[in-house]
């Protein structure tokens, strides 16, 4: 990916010289020009052509944003209630991530939605330690929280 | 004991580093015109090798960063030494600074004070007399 974005600077450049013309309007049109030609040759790189992962990208923001609005409401709901029957628990969640920035970019995510928190990452990095608020009712539906955030990182890094 | 693991602070650490270097070095430019300087650049680049120091171990940082700060904090008093004595050498009095625009073939019209060298003396001195004190508490067994 990051080469692919470095080849398209490069081509928007060598546009730039082709035109004798270095200005930004010029380097923007190079830049749009490259990333046909780099559409069209895009089987020859080894990973997905960059603007579809970018794509991706974007989708996990949506998703991200969407898990927040909604868990914050859970949370409002089980601070407003005049009983507290919630039950804390630490479960241990084993993750297909491999790569660092994967993991902590998934343990951030989990984090951040309220309810959950991740407390440790094992030794091997394939197990994450979760603490969840309120585990009876949303074990499963944690874990499917969990499957899509997993199922766009890895959708990022494809 | 058993060592923890750091996955999660250290890849943060590795994103979060260049931005507050970046950020130190905006500030220390930045003095002139605006709040910030030397001392508070200088202050902040060592925060940015005390986060590392606070992710890895001391062998770890001196082989990233193999500077010597105390030479470092003499060649930072050599900076402000020589850029104030400079001024004699044209018979003015000490510490008087100079100032011009500079005509550069790539960066264009630039506004060169000899007030900036002085200020990265203070920086160097800041980092270095910093970063020594915190490696020998740091040492210390």
């Amino acid at each position: 990916m990051a080469f692919q974005i470095l080849l398209n600077v490069v081509l928007a450049f060598l546009w730039m010289f082709i035109k004798v013309s270095y200005d930004p309007i010029s380097f923007v049109k190079g830049y749009i020009f490259g990333l046909l030609v780099i559409f069209v040759l895009r089987r020859y790189f080894h990973s997905r052509f960059y603007l579809f992962r970018l794509w991706s990208f974007i989708k996990l923001i949506f998703i991200f944003i969407k898990e927040l609005i909604l868990s914050n409401v859970a949370i409002v709901k089980i601070v407003l209630k005049p009983t507290l029957d919630m039950r804390p628990a630490i479960f241990a969640m084993d993750t297909e991530l491999t790569k660092d920035w994967q993991i902590t970019l998934l343990s951030s995510l989990i984090t951040l939605t309220p309810g959950t928190l991740v407390i440790d990452v094992s030794e091997d990095n394939k197990t994450l330690f979760i603490h969840a608020m309120n585990i009876g009712e949303v074990e499963a539906e944690i874990n499917s929280i969990k499957n899509s955030f997993e199922k766009a990182i890895l959708e990022v890094s494809r | 004991m058993r060592k923890t693991n750091n996955i999660i602070l250290e890849t943060a650490v590795k994103v979060l580093l260049f931005f507050i270097a970046l950020y130190s070095v905006y500030i220390f430019t930045a003095g002139h015109y605006y709040p910030g300087g030397g001392f508070i650049g200088g202050l902040m680049t060592a925060g940015a090798i005390v986060l590392l120091l606070i992710t890895y171990d001391i062998k770890t940082v001196t082989k990233i960063l193999p500077v010597n700060y105390r030479i470092l904090t003499a060649i930072g008093l050599l900076f402000a030494i020589g850029t104030s004595a400079g001024s004699l050498i044209y018979d003015l009095p000490f510490l008087t600074h100079a100032f011009g625009d500079v005509h550069l073939p790539l960066l264009g019209e630039l506004s060169i004070h000899t007030a900036t060298l002085f200020d990265l003396g203070v920086y160097f001195v800041v980092v270095g007399v910093t970063m020594t004190i915190i490696q020998t508490i740091g040492e210390d067994e």
